[in-house]
């Protein structure tokens, strides 16, 4: 049906719409009016994501240079396939009704584990192998050999990509990430790499809260993004659990010890390297004498090692002298990895600030504060000289770089907490490290100042006046809706017996339990009997409601 | 942390975990046993690489690789020396190349490689430069500076609040207290029943508990009492500008005297008061003292008030 939505025109693809609905969108077009935030809860299965895709579509189509983009962030994949197919649903309302085909281009998008046609490479089953052999396949320099030796295995769907895919644009439509592994197997595309680059002038984008919130990778894939889009971050009542995590690092000391086998590796491929071929070693050395950035022109398949800090607090100087040299790096590392160990060596609780940490660790080993900000930029422009292409043998020293990079940029919202035994075995020796991030705003800082509208939107968002002051954002309207019902249909009970008295849970430990889910089984089947009317039922995932019908 | 053992003594590691490892400058360590055993003289040579090493040389070893041990060891003394800091330097890339030498000359000297020559340089480097090492001895670069202000904050705020809890605590103490017994003193004395007496109690006491949540707020301390702003590096405070003043202008003074005219310096020399006037001698010439001076004075001091009448004094007001 076509509703008028002061005074915008909105197609709403059922015929019966909830008053809440109507409010949602109503005060959604208040705040991309005013091209300010806003922070809105609406109890789950009333609609909220078609009257939002509604509204913005509809928005977006009346006042084009207003509004350019829509991001939509969701957390699992699941999700992002329920809007991907919102979507289609209004754009196929759309063409029915106006009888023009559309022009809107929508897609998702994913890690590579979702989205690779590779037969060799789709099947493994770890996303950081799927990444790693893709690495393997795509690098810039394997490539470049490749040219000279045909017998180097290349990944042939990125290179059709490479040569043809950047000029013929994806048609319009709403893609899924099945619909982008077809479009890639028909025309030979790499899907991911298509994606990506599509992502440059697609209407709709519906990805991972990650790729918007998570530092290293948001430098990647978000940069380009335009500042006249409307953001919105769907099942928003996690997302400071979300901006806290993407920043905090968690180290043992099984970490340590293979960082340590790490820098072994990483001296013996500078040995070998000095043995062999000098001249890109020194090239490197050049380049952080002189304090030249790394081209910002980096091909796309080349960025392995990201900086896990926000963009503007990267120094932008040249790299100290201390770390100049990749032999001097190395020692400066095995140095800092040592101090690590000794501090992990304790025997009761140690929580600690940044800055006394750092004060200690100048004392005790002679490492300033400034060497340290440069680190992750260090490791990675390393990596890539030595043309060291698995990132996942260096998994451990790449936390530990992280972890170094983040306690000397930040002074304040951080906390460094030691605990000798881990939680669930309070008895063994397990000291554990967590450098854990107290202020979600740090992380969602950039999203709200580059973007022009961002949507905080879920179920549960009570109370929402915290949501600013956690966020640290102003919202143009913050508002709360309920559902209507017809009539009193809400009836609490806790059902903790079946008919035959088996104790019926659906604690994780018991719901896979065969008595367990025939007795929910036939919970449900006796309600359908008894309620008129239809029947809602929530279940605990997707697979679980598979299992019980 | 122990899987290593001693070199010398081996089995003794594993038997005891509370032996404690000692490095020494050569970068090979023995547990304190050994050590003793060893080093009785007090002076010794290692007995993995044999150099000839103190026993005031030993330290506990605190990191599990004995070459890192070693590399602190040699860099700790190296930077007592090169202390210079980044303010030191004109620009960024003087101030790179700096730390490059001095990561080069570290690294030579944990490695062994042109001891010689390295050894020459540090020691070329410090007699050229005793003077600023001795001046840059005790002063923290600006990084420090600012991590010591931070943790200064810090603990200031943690101390406040710890305060501020400690305080509300003794309060709500000292005010159940003072409840109580004003319960009990009203029991005691009032007419009113016992329950009446309870429920009145209990209906002041509920209100009463409107705590003052205000927010805790430790009032940043940014100014020293002088008016210098806190952590601000340069000492120069802009000179606070006057608004445009008149511009002073020399009047000379006017002396009021109660009588005749004084004879100026000219006229002492010219009239030949000086006759009567002891001659400056040489040292109290030296000193700026003129026999013209003196013989001033003294005329001033006997012509001065000769025209002072008391009884005019109420009616005149005019001065000469």
């Amino acid at each position: 049906m076509k509703l008028n939505i002061d005074g915008l025109l909105v197609y709403f693809p059922y015929d019966y719409i909830y008053p809440e609905q109507y409010l949602y969108m109503l005060e959604l077009k208040k705040s991309i009016d005013a091209q300010g935030h806003c922070a809105l809860e609406m109890p789950s299965g009333t609609g909220k994501t078609v009257s939002l895709l509604s509204l913005v579509v509809a928005y977006m189509k009346a006042n084009p240079l207003e509004v350019t983009k829509l991001i939509y962030c969701s957390r699992t994949v699941p999700e992002l396939e329920k809007v991907v197919e919102e979507l289609r649903n209004l754009m196929a309302f759309y063409e029915k009704e106006t009888g023009q085909p559309q022009e809107i281009l929508g897609l998702a998008l994913s890690s590579r584990k979702n989205l690779c046609v590779h037969p060799e490479v789709s099947q493994n089953r770890d996303g950081k192998t799927v990444d790693g052999q893709c690495h393997q396949l795509t690098a810039s320099h394997i490539r470049q050999r490749y040219k000279h030796d045909p017998s180097i295995p290349i990944c042939d769907f990125y290179e059709e990509f490479d040569a043809h895919g950047r000029d013929t644009p994806l048609p319009a439509g709403i893609y899924s990430l099945d619909d982008l592994k077809e479009y890639g197997r028909l025309k030979n595309f790499c899907p991911y790499f298509l994606a990506r680059y599509a992502l440059l002038h697609a209407n709709v984008i519906i990805y991972s809260y990650y790729y918007l919130l998570d530092p290293k990778i948001a430098e990647q894939v978000s940069k380009e993004l335009a500042k006249k889009s409307v953001v919105v971050f769907d099942e928003a009542h996690n997302i400071d659990n979300v901006c806290i995590e993407s920043m905090s690092v968690k180290m043992s000391k099984r970490t340590l010890e293979r960082c340590s086998a790490n820098i072994e590796t990483l001296d013996r491929h500078i040995k070998r390297v000095k043995d062999g071929d000098e001249k890109k070693l020194r090239e490197e050395y050049h380049r952080m004498v002189e304090g030249l950035r790394e081209a910002n022109e980096q091909r796309e398949t080349d960025v392995i090692l990201a900086n896990p800090v926000l963009p503007d607090e990267i120094l932008q100087e040249a790299v100290p002298g201390t770390i100049r040299n990749a032999e001097h790096f190395v020692s400066f590392m095995k140095r800092f990895l040592e101090y690590m160990k000794s501090r992990l060596r304790v025997q009761h609780v140690v929580s600690e600030s940044p800055p006394s940490f750092l004060k200690d660790c100048a004392q005790k080993i002679c490492i300033d504060r400034k060497p340290l900000r440069f680190c992750a930029e260090r490791l990675a422009s390393l990596m890539r000289t030595l043309e060291l292409t698995d990132l996942h043998d260096f998994s451990a020293l790449t936390l530990l770089v992280n972890f170094a990079t983040l306690v000397s940029t930040y002074a304040k919202g951080f906390m460094l907490i030691i605990e000798p035994f881990d939680d669930r075995t309070p008895t063994i020796s397990n000291p554990v490290l967590y450098f854990s991030c107290m202020d979600a705003s740090i992380a969602i800082k950039p999203v709200f100042d580059r973007f022009q509208t961002v949507v905080i939107t879920s179920g549960t968002l009570s109370p929402l006046d915290m949501y600013p002051k956690i966020l640290d954002f102003r919202p143009v309207t913050m508002a709360t809706f309920t559902m209507t019902l017809a009539r009193i249909c809400i009836c609490p009970m806790i059902v903790s017996k079946g008919n035959d008295q088996v104790a019926m849970s659906s604690k994780f430990e018991v719901r896979e339990d065969v008595a367990v889910i025939r007795n929910y089984g036939t919970l449900l089947v006796d309600m359908c009997g008894t309620v008129p009317d239809g029947i809602v039922c929530f279940f605990t995932s997707y697979v679980y409601m598979v299992r019980i019908f | 942390m122990d899987e290593q053992g001693c070199p010398r003594c081996k089995t003794t590691k594993y038997r005891n975990p509370s032996l404690k490892l000692m490095v020494n400058v050569c970068g090979h360590s023995l547990c304190d046993n050994c050590v003793d055993l060893l080093f009785i003289k007090g002076s010794g040579a290692c007995p993995e690489c044999g150099t000839a090493i103190r026993r005031s040389n030993f330290r506990y070893q605190i990191f599990e690789d004995a070459q890192v041990e070693k590399e602190i060891d040699i860099r700790k003394k190296i930077l007592k020396d090169y202390n210079k800091k980044e303010e030191d330097f004109d620009s960024l890339r003087e101030y790179n190349d700096y730390l490059e030498m001095i990561e080069t000359i570290i690294y030579n000297l944990a490695n062994g490689i042109d001891v010689e020559d390295t050894r020459r340089q540090v020691d070329s480097y410090k007699k050229e430069n005793k003077d600023a090492i001795r001046k840059n001895q005790s002063k923290l670069s600006r990084d420090e500076e600012y991590l010591e202000m931070l943790i200064e904050e810090e603990e200031k705020t943690s101390s406040l609040r710890k305060q501020m809890i400690h305080d509300t605590e003794v309060l709500e103490k000292n005010k159940k207290r003072r409840e109580k017994e004003a319960l009990i003193d009203e029991l005691m004395f009032s007419d009113m029943s016992a329950a009446d007496i309870l429920t009145m109690h209990k209906t002041t006491a509920r209100p009463a508990e409107a705590v003052d949540n205000s927010s805790f707020q430790p009032s940043q301390t940014t100014r020293y009492s002088t008016g210098i702003q806190r952590g601000q590096q340069s000492g120069l405070i802009p000179m606070p500008m006057t608004e445009a003043n008149p511009v002073y202008h020399y009047e000379d003074l006017e002396l009021e005297r109660c009588g005749p005219i004084y004879p100026t310096i000219d006229d002492i020399i010219e009239v030949g008061y000086l006759s009567n006037v002891r001659a400056a001698s040489e040292s109290e010439r030296a000193g700026g003292f003129e026999a013209t001076l003196c013989c001033q004075r003294a005329l001033q001091d006997a012509l001065g008030g000769l025209f002072y009448y008391p009884e005019l004094a109420g009616q005149s007001t005019s001065v000469m």
